[in-house]
């Protein structure tokens, strides 16, 4: 889909950019990571050629970006940044038209991309069509930022460092919206961070790049199991490499059928409709009481991480987490012995 | 890059001691240069104004500068003291204010206006000029002040500094480049309404323009206008220069 | 404005609301009101004001003074119902004093001799001056917007105008002046503002320019900015006088350029000199309004694939517009005023009235020249901030 071949980039004599050749297939996600001056933005900002490129070729399907007009380039790919940059001058529905204005398409298809867009970032069409930019939280804006940059469905989708700007609990939630934006429209990302937890969490490949040169580039699994070299291992940190790995494993890969037999060491309790309503056994320790009433605190579903699941086992002193649909109705468990049992 | 910022202001300092000393020539020795004088306008009878001496002028000229911009600063700077104490807060919006319309009054009306309050002479001349020099020490001396951080007035609260101290050590060193600013602009301003002072009576630089003007020879317009023009700007880099002196280490050269 | 714990408790709400109240009374006792001179050339006689106005006008003052005197304290009203009254007496004061000026000239001329004249008096500015304030300080304490205020203005000019139309000053000496060059004062008037706007037209033609470059190519900024500077710091009578030896060279020399007008002595220095002064401010505002666009917002655009071209006019342009505008208000106020003095060397305009005045000692003729001087420069610069406002991105909260 988008390949780099021998990407360098100096400035005098001083490389910042080191022959740099990587390939990103089609929906794919990739992210590109690595300590600050590394050289991933510039990396990044080379493909829409915001800085052009000293030596070597990339390709955008099979054309060579370098031959083509700049302007032309920029509108076929997204572009967010931490900043963001909305233009304070313009309502929201202005500022995500930019392109699709840019590339002359007609008023309704306009309108109803916008409208599809909010609603995409589960953003009340009605209400923020009309806002301007100083009237909308971090998140918000960041929101209609990636929407901006999403408006003309481009074949790539560069984000520099987009949730850096944002606190902690917005950037989980906005992190969250982005895998499942990516998953709804399957557009190939590039993206920018020197946040391994936030690469681990969205990344279906990871470039680690050091002072110029590209270390490994590989699927986030590997990168955790089968590190190239010590940087690698250095850079993810090896002190919580065991819940890292779990950030990348999910509950429907553990999950198995909830124990419903009185017979068993522990078995739910349900109502009628299916929600759990009472644990019986299943705690590890003895001073605490053998039955407790499930609450929405302790609950997992299909799509947490792993590491999650494990958290609240450990904070709510049990063994074994019911796993629960949208519905709230129980459809299966997860276990401590679970986790421990398999190799993540 | 600190280099590239630095040189225009290396560039007008190497300025100022040679316009110094260019209109303190001219001062002295205008009567010299009357051969000149006649040879570019050989239609004229008498090519040097001679009325009166030019350092007697500029003498005059700068008497009414100084004495109005004494007061004004003075006055200016206690008015913009007083509104930004807890006892003339109130009365903060309303002086901004007015130093913001009245600066929108041109000089020479607000010098005309005057004339029938006070007649004709030196004596209006000042009051116009003092008036109309308060505003922007006024206004400067106002923002001087407010734009001193707060966290920096808690600090200094903080470590038991006394009103009195504050105000000494903290806040008016802070505001001094900012009110030296205002007062800058003011002399400016006088200098050039006490050109103007020549329609209404008082002597100064402007005398040989108007009379000049009147008398339709061109060599007096140029004498008066040459002289007032250097001083202005002589006066003007002087400020500048003082300004820097005042400028807080970390602030941007701009 | 919020009361320390250590404050004690006030009768006295608005302080400065007394203190002009305080200082209009004592304009009014102790000032003269008016002036009743035999011919226009003379100073008059004081006339004060209570021997000048008519008994229900006295009153009618007194009981607006007590008004506000009431509108300053803590009890019964406050602090806000207390400006809202303000803005009613306030205006009305202003208007009686008015009134009442115009109503006196004409009492006072019915049995004098047609040469005789009736000026205004110190305490009549003072009243004039004082009421103003407490207008705006009323304004202030209310917190009211650009559009209230506006319409307000409007009602207030509105009023006077009605009593200009209605004759009530015609009587006065000012008036009178006016009366006998009505012709000449439109003519200069529309000199004066033509002055102007021959000068701001070039202006903004090469400081907007002038402005961009300075934004784009910093290394210009320091040469370009000390040049203007010197400009802006030559008095203003210094040079148009210094303009005139070369232009009436040059319009000798170049006798299409004569014919054009090109002349030492007239408009041409004037309107060279007033685009000189405004360039400084035209560039500077303009180069920093272009400076305070995010550089984000620009990143962004490039990054969507905008030109240069498009960039600049739909996103740097739109946004620096408040700033360049502001710089246009200072410069047209700049220009109204530096006209004043371009009359000394011929080019017409209100200046003309001034110096004619001052040299013939005819104290109206002066006033005649500078009181709509300053008017125009006020309302120049009040209608330029509403553009200002109204240029403002919707977005810019």
């Amino acid at each position: 889909m988008i390949e780099l071949q021998g990407l360098t980039k100096t400035y005098g004599d001083k490389t910042v950019v080191s022959d740099i050749s990587l390939r990103v297939e089609r929906g794919e996600f990739s992210v590109l990571i690595g300590p600050s001056g590394c050289g991933k933005s510039t990396t990044l900002r080379m493909i829409n050629r915001l800085i052009p490129l000293t030596q070597g070729r990339i390709l955008l399907g099979d054309e060579d970006v370098t031959r083509l007009p700049a302007e032309q380039l920029r509108r076929r790919i997204g572009y967010a940044i931490q900043s963001i940059g909305l233009f304070p001058h313009w309502t929201v529905a202005d500022n995500i038209a930019v392109v699709p204005n840019l590339l002359k398409w007609p008023r309704a298809r306009i309108a109803s991309r916008v409208d599809e867009l909010l609603d995409l970032f589960h953003l009340d069409a009605g209400e923020f069509r009309d806002k301007y930019p100083h009237q909308l939280s971090g998140g918000q804006a960041q929101r209609v930022g990636v929407a901006r940059a999403l408006a003309a469905d481009p074949e790539v989708l560069l984000m520099d460092e987009p949730f850096g700007a944002v606190d902690p609990l917005t950037r989980e939630v906005l992190q969250n919206e982005m895998r499942r934006v990516h998953e709804q429209t399957g557009t190939t990302v590039i993206f920018v961070t020197h946040d391994m937890d936030e690469a681990l969490k969205l990344a279906s490949r990871i470039a680690l790049l050091d002072a110029g040169r590209l270390v490994q580039y590989d699927r986030p699994i590997e990168l955790l199991t089968a590190p190239a070299e010590s940087f690698v291992s250095d850079f993810i940190g090896k002190a919580d490499l065991g819940l890292k790995l779990l950030s990348r494993r999910w509950v429907h890969q553990y999950q198995q059928a909830a124990t419903m037999s009185s017979e068993a060491p522990h078995h739910w309790e349900t109502d009628a409709q299916g929600h759990p309503t009472c644990l019986h056994g299943g705690r590890p320790t003895t001073d605490v009481a053998p039955s407790v009433a499930v609450t929405d605190d302790w609950t997992a579903t299909p799509g947490m991480t792993m590491k999650e699941a494990l958290s609240r086992m450990v904070w709510y002193r049990v063994g074994v987490l019911p796993v629960i649909d949208d519905a709230g109705r129980l459809v299966g468990e997860v276990t401590l012995e679970g986790v421990m049992g398999r190799q993540p | 890059m600190m280099s590239a910022l630095l040189r225009p202001e290396r560039r007008r300092d190497a300025l100022l001691p040679l316009l110094t000393v260019l209109l303190v020539a001219l001062v002295l020795f205008m009567g010299r240069l009357e051969p000149l004088f006649h040879a570019a306008f050989p239609q004229l009878e008498t090519a040097v104004y001679a009325r009166e001496s030019f350092w007697r002028l500029t003498l005059d000229h700068l008497v009414l500068v100084l004495v109005s911009s004494l007061i004004s600063v003075s006055v200016g700077v206690a008015a913009g003291l007083f509104v930004t104490r807890r006892t003339g807060r109130e009365f903060e919006p309303l002086v901004s204010a007015l130093a913001a319309i009245g600066q929108t009054f041109p000089p020479a009306a607000v010098l005309a206006i005057v004339v029938p309050l006070a007649g004709f002479g030196f004596v209006p001349t000042i009051v116009a000029l003092t008036l109309y020099g308060l505003l922007p020490v006024v206004q400067n001396t106002i923002t001087g002040l407010r734009t001193v951080p707060a966290d920096t007035l808690e600090a200094a609260r903080g470590t038991g500094m006394s009103a009195r101290q504050i105000l000494w050590r903290v806040e008016l060193p802070l505001a001094m480049r900012v009110i030296i600013a205002g007062v800058r602009v003011s002399v400016i301003i006088n200098i050039g309404t006490a050109t103007i002072g020549s329609t209404v009576g008082a002597q100064s630089l402007g005398t040989p323009i108007i009379a000049g003007l009147v008398g339709d020879n061109i060599a007096y317009v140029i004498q008066g206008a040459v002289l007032v023009g250097l001083l202005a700007i002589v006066s003007d880099l002087a400020f500048e220069r003082l300004e820097r002196r005042y400028r807080i280490g970390g602030e941007a050269s701009a | 404005m919020g009361l320390d714990a250590h404050d004690e408790p006030r009768r006295i709400a608005n302080r400065v609301l007394a203190t002009l109240l305080v200082a209009s009374l004592a304009g009014a006792v102790l000032l003269p009101f008016a002036a009743m001179a035999p011919n226009r050339l003379v100073s008059g006689e004081s006339v004060s004001l209570l021997t000048a106005l008519r008994a229900w006008q006295v009153l009618g003052l007194a009981a607006l003074a007590g008004a506000l005197a009431l509108a300053c304290l803590v009890r019964p009203l406050g602090e806000r119902r207390g400006a809202r009254l303000t803005l009613v007496a306030a205006p009305l004061a202003l208007l009686l004093t008015l009134y009442g000026l115009g109503d006196y000239a004409q009492r006072a001329l019915t049995d004098a001799s047609p040469a005789a004249r009736v000026s205004q008096g110190a305490a009549f500015w003072v009243l004039v001056f004082c009421t103003s304030l407490m207008i705006v300080d009323a304004f202030q304490r209310l917190g009211a917007s650009l559009w209230v205020r506006s319409g307000y203005g409007l009602l207030v000019i509105a009023a006077v105008a009605a009593l200009f139309a209605a004759g009530t000053f015609n009587a006065l000496s000012i008036l009178r002046e006016y009366f006998n060059i009505e012709d000449a004062f439109v003519a200069q008037f529309v000199t004066h503002l033509t002055l102007v706007g021959l000068a701001l037209a070039p202006t903004l033609a090469i400081g907007l320019p002038l402005g961009l470059l300075a934004h784009r190519r910093p290394a210009t900024r320091g040469i370009l900015f000390s040049v203007l500077n010197v400009f802006q710091t030559i008095p203003s009578i210094a040079l148009f006088a210094l303009l005139v030896a070369p232009l009436s060279a040059l319009g000798d020399a170049v006798p299409w350029l004569g014919a054009l007008g090109v002349a030492g002595i007239g408009a041409a220095p004037a309107i060279l000199a007033l685009i000189l002064y405004s360039l400084l401010p035209i560039v500077r505002n303009t180069q920093a309004g272009f400076a305070g666009v995010d550089p984000a917002t620009r990143e962004a655009a490039r990054g969507m694939g905008m030109t240069r071209r498009q960039i600049l006019w739909r996103v740097e342009v739109p946004l620096a517009l408040p700033v360049i505008l502001s710089g246009l208000r200072i410069v047209t106020v700049q220009a109204i005023g530096l006209t004043v003095v371009a009359a000394l060397i011929g080019a017409g305009g209100l200046g003309a009235f001034i110096f004619q005045g001052l040299g013939q000692y005819a104290i109206d003729l002066v006033l005649l020249g500078a009181v709509p001087t300053i008017a125009l420069a006020v309302v120049a610069d009040f209608l330029l901030q509403i553009l200002v406002a109204v240029s403002r991105p919707a977005g810019a909260g």
